[in-house]
């Protein structure tokens, strides 16, 4: 019950919505009613495109995020681990944290073109960095205590480093995969929207231009709604994982 | 020191070589040379500074009124009740959804110019400034304050003399956040809208298979990015002196 | 064959921060603790004698000086020097059990004989019965006592104890030097332990080094001569009273100098 009473001020929104354009204060060019915008998500389930398109999206962003977040973890912690690696590496990823992400979409158009392959590399590309800071802080910051225990405890330098690191530094690892998370998203819908022959981004944009608001809405809507539902089940992902955290 | 260039100079020599070598067409990677050349006719020309001073203007303004909206909002939420619980939901739905696929909204709203890339912005960065400011001023140390009214403070001064300073760090943090994502928005929206800047440019490179602009919009972006950061960072030290400092201490001993 | 479990000779360090000037930490030190023997370390705040420790655990690299256990030079860090810290350091996402069961996976014990013997040490510790418990589910004085009984049972030839007790409160110390009392009577183990506090070492040790203030020298070393077994009660004996404040005179001198006061 009082889950339901914090989401009230978002359904009183929705009921000003409907309102506005029953009563014609905001024209439905503008704005359609949310009854229309329903009715079609509604449709839109029932024949079956958003799940091709919501399919294409989430193949892609899953792949790109899952490669991210492998060759990240093992970026980071050897970066943390080995002097030559972080040397060679830190400047790099200096130079290029503070470059936006989406940049790199042309880019990958020019050499990818607009299928499947394209999405998937901006979106590993663009999580990468998240993941490989995460994970070299996260590993940077483990308690030496910790690391002394296990060695005076008679273990060597790889089995510290596999049993005593990773774990070590996955609260932080996770946080960084979050963000990861919610950027994958981004670029999809962005590189979706650019150019793109499916997806829920070029949904969106094709229910646009073909005039069909009510469609568009329900399409970000739907979007909206992933992202929202990924982030929290990455959060009850995480809850678990760390359960030995709460004190 | 010098470790520290030596590999992005490798990363540039073997760019430039394996460009050259053959193996791929200019089209697909044109040579680090190339780019550079494009880049000095640009700056030249004065091409970079009107294009990239768009970008940049509509990064700012987007930015700054996020920044103010996110600080007032987030102090608003943390202080007055009726606020937070109007807004808690909304900014609980709104941080982890995607909030580019909001665009074509704005342009249904707002047109194609200057204005959605705008909105857009201040969309999609006043969250995570929203969010730390809340987080900040819930958090500030309830011995800070407690000193304070012990000492004769009110309830405004307090706010403004206490609370704010106090929560600074995060608030800034946060600010740091939203400065990557004003980024990423705008180059995404003028993709998408034209309207020139740094991110048109590289659509039209890409649309007249002048991949060499697009490199050279690329390495522009980069820069743009860079010096944003480097200035966010240098603000941060300069205000939050008092902070770095206490952090420091706490490890010599 | 000298009688000395750990050889402490003419020790030296100096320690560089990241920023800033490099410090003179320790100052040509040297101690020795012998077989079956306790040593307690004490000195004011800053004044190395953690530093030394982890010298003699392997942690810090020796550069001048010997450092010798059981005849040979320390080399790094090893199984045959236990240590326990004061922040615990238990492995956050190990359970008590899985905890204690890490140091004799490393020594290549078999699986049953494994849980039997970490089982004895949780026991000692008077554990049972949270064998399957997170440490952040536990008391700070419960978290010791796991990180104690994970250091003894893998047997180590010497126990180094870096103010173990610091992070405790007042009631949970006392219970656990009397703990600590009870179970090296059991087994007699060379222990250099360090503190702060002048009454805890008195209660604990046979000897107690006094360290200056930084650059850390030994000042004195008293044999503390009370009897053993000890209970809770000797703290009230006046051979108890006359060495606590012997050694705290010797500690105030070198806190006042620590802190910057005018000196005696």
């Amino acid at each position: 019950m009082r889950t339901a009473g914090r989401y009230l001020p978002l359904a009183l929104l929705l009921a000003a919505w409907e309102a506005a354009s029953r009563l014609g204060w905001v024209p439905q060019s503008m704005l359609p009613s949310l009854s229309g915008v329903l009715a079609l998500w509604w449709r839109l389930f029932t024949e079956g495109e958003i799940y091709t398109h919501g399919g294409a999206s989430l193949l892609r962003a899953g792949a790109g995020l899952a490669l991210s977040i492998l060759v990240g973890i093992v970026l980071g912690i050897l970066m943390s681990w080995s002097r030559p690696v972080r040397r060679a590496l830190q400047p790099l990823v200096g130079i290029l944290y503070p470059l936006p992400k989406s940049a790199l979409i042309p880019i990958l158009m020019i050499w990818l073109g607009i299928g499947h392959l394209s999405k998937v590399a901006v979106i590993f590309l663009g999580c990468l960095l998240p993941v490989v800071l995460s994970s070299f802080n996260g590993a940077n910051g483990v308690d030496r205590t910790l690391i002394w225990s296990a060695q005076s405890l008679g273990a060597g330098r790889r089995s510290i480093l596999r049993e005593i690191v990773i774990p070590a530094a996955l609260p932080e690892i996770l946080s960084g995969i979050r963000i990861a998370l919610a950027l994958s998203f981004v670029l999809l819908v962005s590189s979706e929207m650019l150019a793109a022959r499916e997806g829920l981004g070029f949904l969106i944009s094709f229910l646009g231009e073909a005039g069909n608001y009510e469609g568009m809405f329900a399409a970000v809507f739907t979007v909206a709604a992933l992202g929202f539902a990924a982030d929290r089940g990455y959060l009850a992902l995480v809850r678990w994982a760390l359960r030995w955290r709460e004190a | 020191m010098l470790g520290n260039a030596a590999s992005p100079l490798v990363v540039l020599v073997a760019w430039e070589s394996f460009a050259r070598s053959g193996f791929v067409s200019a089209y697909l990677l044109p040579p680090a040379s190339a780019v550079a050349l494009r880049l000095a006719e640009a700056v030249w020309s004065g091409e970079i500074l009107r294009e990239g001073g768009r970008t940049l203007v509509r990064m700012l303004v987007g930015y700054v009124l996020a920044a103010a909206l996110g600080v007032a909002l987030g102090v608003l939420i943390a202080r007055v009740r009726v606020v937070r619980w109007f807004m808690d939901p909304l900014v609980s739905i709104g941080f982890p959804a995607p909030k580019i696929s909001f665009l074509p909204i704005f342009i249904l709203w707002f047109g194609l110019f200057d204005l959605p890339k705008i909105v857009m912005t201040v969309f999609a960065c006043v969250f995570p400034v929203i969010t730390a400011t809340w987080a900040g001023t819930d958090g500030v140390d309830k011995y800070l304050i407690w000193s304070a009214q012990n000492m004769g403070t009110r309830n405004r001064a307090l706010l403004w003399e206490i609370v704010l300073p106090a929560a600074l760090p995060q608030v800034f943090t946060g600010l740091q956040v939203a400065l990557p994502i004003a980024f990423i928005v705008v180059i995404v929206t003028e993709m998408l809208t034209g309207g020139g800047g740094l991110g048109g440019g590289m659509m039209e490179g890409q649309r007249f298979a002048d991949s060499t602009r697009v490199f050279a919009n690329l390495v522009a972006v980069g820069v743009l990015g860079i010096l944003a950061m480097k200035g966010l960072a240098f603000l941060r030290r300069r205000l939050l002196v008092w902070h770095e400092e206490v952090q420091r201490e706490g490890t010599v001993a | 064959m000298s009688r000395e479990k750990i050889l402490i000779q003419q020790v030296g360090h100096t320690y560089t921060p990241p920023t800033g000037a490099p410090v003179r930490a320790l100052e040509n030190v040297s101690l020795e603790v012998g077989e079956n023997e306790f040593v307690a370390l004490v000195g004011p705040s800053g004044c190395g004698k953690s530093t030394l420790l982890y010298m003699v655990g392997g942690f810090l690299p020796l550069r001048e000086g010997r450092i010798l256990v059981d005849g040979r030079s320390v080399e790094g860090p090893g199984p045959d020097r236990g240590i326990v810290f004061q922040h615990f350091a238990l492995f956050p996402w190990k359970t008590v059990r899985q905890n204690v069961l890490y140091g004799l996976e490393k020594q290549g014990m078999e699986p049953a004989r494994r849980r039997e013997v970490a089982q004895r040490f949780l026991d000692m510790v008077k554990l049972s019965g949270f064998e399957d418990v997170y440490p952040s589910q536990l008391s700070g004085g419960m978290k010791q006592r796991v990180a104690i009984a994970r250091t003894l049972a893998i047997d180590p030839g010497v126990l180094l104890m870096d103010e173990p007790f610091g992070a405790l409160d007042a009631q949970t110390r006392g219970l656990l030097q009397e703990e600590l009392l009870a179970i090296w009577g059991r087994t007699r183990k060379s222990v250099l332990f360090v503190t702060h506090d002048v009454r805890e070492a008195v209660y604990l040790a046979d000897r107690v080094a006094v360290m200056t203030a930084r650059p850390g020298r030994i000042k004195a070393v008293l044999e503390m001569r009370l009897p053993r077994p000890r209970g809770a009660d000797v703290q009230r004996s006046p051979e108890f009273v006359e060495r606590s404040e012997e050694i705290w005179k010797l500690v105030r001198e070198e806190a006042e100098r620590a802190e910057g006061l005018p000196g005696r």
